[in-house]
């Protein structure tokens, strides 16, 4: 009986662990990102470090040596972003990136950048269908 | 062995190869996927194998309520399969969902609500599996088992709607009703690898049910009073206890 008992009690404390695990990382990133609207309108600028998403302002991004500088936006308002570290792969003007850094009030220093895709998945030869034979549009 | 306890490969799993090959390539083959690069062609795994997931979960689902009303243990044991099945392809569309995200997002993993919320979804299951392995009389196991597998589905809905409700670096759902972000060559393809993977699912679903089957048969046998003659402990699986348990 006691031996059922511990067959019991160790994968349960084991997978209750986890779980608080995860639902304590849950709750801090219920909000994965700030956009440029909340920085500038709700967040004081300090040291803490927050992550920042939007799309990447067609035209605005500088190559300075390791520093790339961009402005992101959410369409309403834009954020400039100093940023030093590495540059995924698929990073490109129009697309969505999420920073990680810090807010000084001014400007974004961030040291790590994700890729954000959206959830369209269309072809490349720019034609947008209505249904899997009928091509509704050359655009 | 009785029919239904031999292990012999079946017209459906030979089915569910060639369906799984002929979607891949299919899918290989579908014209690529705009600003993604070749790592979307990920979608054609990651989406079909969490739609099994939700799948099995759903039948695990369906099937402990039959078990609850009918008392039937057959149901029980649909229930504890389709989980099984549930934990494996829950666990490849994490890692599926885990290269392809590093090739696209840069990163492996990261705490956001959908990515959080699928691995709480597999380790609520692998805890209903652990106490499917725990409890030894088989009406016990299954009335509890089936109360977990019960309120383990309401999960389903934070974990889809976890893109929609909360911001996250995983992207919003493709699939809006009447709305769907996706061009038709790529849809056919997804679609063919959604139904190909399924009969996989069917597949392997008969084959767990069987084992789960003998299982029960094997464990009934073991708990049958020692009796001087070893037939009697294998003829006389105690199945029908209806009535004897609280």
């Amino acid at each position: 009986m006691i031996h059922r008992y511990w067959k019991f009690f160790v994968p349960a404390i084991v997978v209750l662990g986890v779980l608080i695990v995860l639902l304590v990382n849950l709750s801090a990133n219920l909000v994965y990102f700030r956009t440029p609207t909340e920085l500038l309108n709700e967040i004081e600028p300090s040291e803490a470090r927050l992550r920042l998403g939007g799309q990447v302002v067609e035209g605005s991004v500088l190559e300075n040596g390791e520093t790339l500088l961009l402005t992101v936006t959410d369409g309403r308002e834009s954020t400039t972003v100093v940023h030093n570290g590495v540059v995924p792969q698929l990073f490109s003007e129009g697309q969505g990136v999420i920073v990680e850094g810090t807010w000084d009030g001014s400007a974004f220093h961030s040291d790590s950048m994700l890729i954000r895709h959206d959830e369209q998945y269309r072809t490349e030869d720019n034609v947008t269908y209505d249904s899997v034979e009928h091509k509704l549009e050359d655009s | 062995m009785s029919d239904a306890t031999r292990s012999r490969l079946g017209p459906l799993d030979y089915a569910a190869v060639v369906a799984v090959l002929a979607a891949l390539g299919y899918a290989l083959a579908s014209p690529r996927i705009e600003s993604q690069g070749d790592a979307a062609r990920m979608l054609f795994v990651h989406v079909p194998t969490i739609w099994l997931a939700y799948l099995a979960f759903a039948v695990t689902f369906i099937a402990s309520i039959a078990y609850l009303v009918t008392n039937k243990l057959r149901w029980d044991h649909v229930a504890g399969a389709s989980a099984e099945i549930g934990v494996v392809f829950t666990t490849v569309a994490i890692i599926g969902g885990m290269v392809w995200g590093k090739a696209t997002w840069n990163v492996y993993w990261t705490w956001d609500a959908r990515l959080t919320l699928t691995a709480i979804m597999l380790f609520v299951y692998v805890g209903y599996l652990a106490l499917r392995r725990v409890i030894a009389d088989p009406e016990v196991r299954a009335r509890r088992s089936a109360v977990l597998g019960i309120i383990g589905l309401l999960q389903l809905i934070p974990v889809h709607f976890s893109v929609t409700w909360w911001r996250t670096l995983h992207q919003t759902n493709t699939f809006r009703p009447r709305d769907i972000q996706m061009d038709g060559p790529i849809l056919a393809a997804l679609l063919g690898s959604v139904a190909a993977f399924t009969v996989v699912y069917a597949a392997l679903l008969r084959h767990r049910i069987r084992l789960e089957k003998l299982e029960h048969a094997a464990r009934a046998a073991a708990a049958a009073p020692v009796g001087p003659v070893a037939g009697d402990a294998v003829t006389a699986p105690n199945v029908n206890r209806a009535g004897g348990q609280p």
